[in-house]
């Protein structure tokens, strides 16, 4: 039996008395590049953050590669994360911030700065290499994160809007590490609002709204849900999330302004 | 736009300051989430939280005043000494223990208020520049309001209270005023060249390693300074009514000089004493300067707050960058390095870093008047270290507060994070003791009893710092790591504070137990005590994940 790369099982998360996530259940196999879509505040990012473990859920569980993330040193090493709002050590400069990454997940200088050349290579980061994160732009900090988070080879890469700030360059270098890596046998879970991307990208998406997984699938899965032949991954996603209705009477109200 | 209408938009902008000061979501922390709370009962909890900081801190500046004026009200100033000879001291001893008091708070406060970048979200609106350099000021101003008003009020009630006058009354409001503009005035050049010069600066060269280690002294001076005048009040009130005395060329001279001139007037101005018309011409006109170059330092300090908040002084430097090779290290030693890093690249943290370092100093001198040295000797100059280190651990703690929602992710254990802090701070402690030995040497004295009983101790400062530790880190875990800066959570530290001081306390009490039951077991009880309590914590948190 093929081993789930991420298990998610009647996930709760909640803040207070207001409830993000409500019984989210979906799991993401070896080789699968997993698009989390969904309008603002559907519940994506919140649900992420318990997959990485930077917050608790209230109940439900929760599994990276067969180990429950309440294991936290066990289930966090096989994951690379990019946060949606990259806020790094903002004193340290990259290559202080890579120390700090590396040694906690205890690197080995040989494995690393060979891959961290090619890295800060690729994504033009070399010449920000000893200027403090504070002083980089949004997009050069997004890309220290990504380089963090591929550092150690992880099995899973988490990527919460990875792509916004990026210029066209890293995004398309991003773009084919995220293929690569799922064509070698790793799984990614990958959170956007650019349909367009997650239709090329994704192997299989998975819509929440409200805190809960309204389709899920592959787009064409998608297409048959809607009862739709033809319609873009928008076009699905306006429609499951009941956003479709009205909408051009709202754009027609505005223009007429 | 009128006053009343900045002050009103000044109120939104501190709400959101309080509360960044408190859970730092801007410097990268999460929001509290056990559970139980909603966020507006986090944003009201931030703003109590800062209301008890001032009201602590208010009630270290009245403590302080009644230290300062102690030798005064008790008619304690010295047999020769009349009262109006000894207020020119008290005065100057007060402003500068409040102007140093207050840099301290502004340095705590300076990186949480530059993080919260107030001025992005005010510069779209339609406001000038100037109107936004106001609400910055006014924002930046209100971190400390009720200190600054509560400064006022103390002065002048220990004022009155040894029969002052009302022209007196009056000028010491003034002087007061006057110290705390200045006061902010040092944190803002402090902050505006640190932000320029020393934290955005590229570059892992000597000369930025020796850039941040210059500012770290600095920082810690104003606590070392008001923590030296408080120490050292009778003997500063002695020292400057001594050189009043005489109304010699030096008086003239330090007539002139901030905080002494309005000493001088303030004194004169009260008891109409034998006037000596040069030195009152003197320190009428050197205050009446001062109150000029206060109000320069309020326009100027209005115009940079918004500068520093908006960014705009940072200086992107850029090295040429020769490789990418980078250093892994073992988990804890990665800890202990970026701690040491952003600590000295954060007024808050430094400031606090070299402080049981510079305590020390000021006890081996306190002490070396002693000739023999005794328990007590060793007792009291153990306490002395061993409370401003225990002062370490929750700012150590609170460094992971800083980008928390991303570092979260790593697989970090509790046990790595207590082994980290915990070395670091009892290094800290160590270095104290070292900077004992060279004290002691410098003054030709013989510490090396205290120094034994110091590495002993060293084993229960580190289980304290343990304590401390795991109190907060049960807490932080599972709620996030919003710690916040030390003067916006004072009561917090206050609380936690407790059972690591009494934890350090047991090798003591043991060791004076000891004394008075069989006084050569005296080592012997306090190495026990010390050891056991190393055992206990090191055992309880091994087995933390």
């Amino acid at each position: 039996m093929e081993t789930a790369a991420v298990k998610v099982d009647a996930l709760v998360v909640a803040y207070g008395s207001f409830v993000a996530v409500e019984n989210l259940s979906f799991a993401v196999k070896n080789g699968e590049i997993y698009g989390l879509l969904g309008p603002n505040g559907a519940g994506k990012t919140s649900t992420i953050k318990v997959l990485v473990g930077v917050l608790q859920p209230r109940s439900g569980k929760v599994e990276i590669y067969n180990t429950s993330i309440s294991d936290e040193v066990a289930a966090k090493s096989q994951i690379g994360y990019v946060p949606e709002e990259v806020v790094l050590l903002d004193s340290l400069t990259p290559r202080e911030f890579f120390e700090f990454v590396t040694s906690i997940r205890k690197l080995s200088k040989e494995t690393v700065n060979s891959k961290l050349e090619r890295f800060v290579s690729a994504f033009e980061l070399k010449q920000y290499f000893d200027t403090p994160i504070a002083a980089l732009s949004m997009g050069n900090k997004q890309k220290v994160a990504i380089v963090a988070a591929l550092l150690h080879d992880p099995k899973l890469l988490i990527l919460d809007e990875p792509l916004i700030g990026l210029d066209a360059r890293s995004s398309k270098i991003l773009k084919e590490l995220i293929t690569f890596h799922a064509k070698k046998g790793g799984a990614v879970i990958f959170s956007t609002h650019i349909m367009e991307v997650a239709e090329k990208l994704c192997t299989k998406v998975g819509i929440i709204n409200k805190g809960k997984i309204v389709g899920e699938g592959t787009v064409d899965d998608l297409r048959k849900l809607v009862r739709t032949a033809e319609g873009s991954l928008e076009d699905i996603f306006l429609k499951v999330t009941e956003q479709e209705a009205g909408m051009q009477d709202i754009i027609k109200a505005l223009e007429e302004e | 736009m009128k006053f009343s209408e900045l002050w009103r938009l000044s109120t939104k902008v501190y709400k959101e300051v309080s509360f960044q000061a408190i859970f730092s979501l801007r410097a990268g922390s999460g929001l509290p989430q056990d559970g139980r709370r909603n966020v507006k009962q986090l944003v009201s909890s931030a703003r109590v939280n800062t209301i008890i900081s001032k009201l602590i801190t208010t009630a270290f500046i009245a403590v302080f005043a009644f230290i300062v004026f102690l030798p005064v009200i008790m008619g304690d100033s010295g047999s020769t000494m009349s009262l109006e000879i000894a207020l020119p001291g008290s005065v100057s001893a007060f402003l500068t223990v409040v102007l140093f008091l207050i840099i301290f708070m502004g340095l705590q406060v300076s990186t949480s208020f530059v993080s919260t970048k107030i001025v992005d979200f005010l510069s779209p609106l339609p406001l000038s520049r100037s109107e936004i350099s106001r609400i910055v000021f006014l924002c930046f101003v209100r971190i400390f309001d009720i200190p600054l008003v509560s400064a006022g009020i103390v002065f002048l009630v220990v004022y009155f209270l040894i029969g002052g006058s009302a022209v007196g009354g009056i000028i010491s409001l003034v002087a007061i005023a006057v110290t705390e503009i200045f006061a902010l005035t040092f944190t803002i050049v402090s902050a505006r060249f640190f932000y320029s010069r020393v934290a955005r600066a590229a570059g892992k060269s000597i000369w930025h390693a020796f850039l941040r280690l210059a500012f770290m002294l600095i920082w810690i001076l104003p606590t070392f300074a008001a923590y030296f005048v408080v120490n050292f009040a009778r003997e500063i009130v002695q020292f400057f009514a001594y050189l009043t005395q005489g109304y010699s060329t030096l008086s003239h001279l330090l007539v002139l000089v901030y905080p002494f001139s309005y000493g001088f007037l303030v004194s004169y101005t009260s008891f109409f004493h034998s006037v000596d018309y040069v030195t009152l011409i003197l320190s009428v006109a050197s205050s009446a300067a001062y109150i000029g170059i206060a109000a320069y330092c309020v326009k100027w300090v209005t115009r940079t707050v918004r500068e520093i908040s908006a960014g705009t002084v940072v200086r992107g430097t850029r090295e040429v960058v020769k490789d990418t090779i980078v250093k892994p290290q073992i988990p804890w030693l990665g800890i202990l390095r970026k701690d040491l890093r952003v600590a000295s690249r954060a007024p808050s943290f430094a400031s606090l870093f070299l402080l049981p370092v510079a305590q020390t100093a000021v006890l081996a001198i306190t002490f070396s008047s002693i000739s023999e040295v005794g328990i007590s000797t060793i007792l009291g100059i153990l306490t002395g270290i061993s409370m401003i280190t225990l002062l370490l651990p929750p700012t150590l703690l609170s460094i992971e507060g800083l980008a928390s929602a991303y570092t979260r992710h790593l697989p970090l254990t509790k046990r790595t994070l207590i082994t980290a802090k915990t070395l670091l701070a009892t290094l800290t402690f160590i270095l104290s003791l070292i900077v004992l030995s060279i004290v002691s040497f410098a003054l030709g004295k013989d510490f090396s009893l205290i120094l034994i009983f110091g590495m002993v101790h060293a084993f229960s400062i580190a289980s304290a710092v343990m304590l401390e530790l795991s109190l907060l880190l049960r807490k932080m875990w599972r709620e996030g790591f919003a710690v916040g800066n030390i003067y916006s959570r004072i009561s917090t530290y206050i609380l936690i504070l407790i059972p690591g001081y009494v934890m350090a306390a047991v090798p003591m009490i043991c060791a004076l137990a000891a004394f008075f039951i069989a006084p050569p077991l005296v080592l012997l009880a306090f190495l026990v005590a010390a050891v056991t309590e190393f055992a206990i914590m090191t055992t309880i948190t091994a087995s933390w994940k």
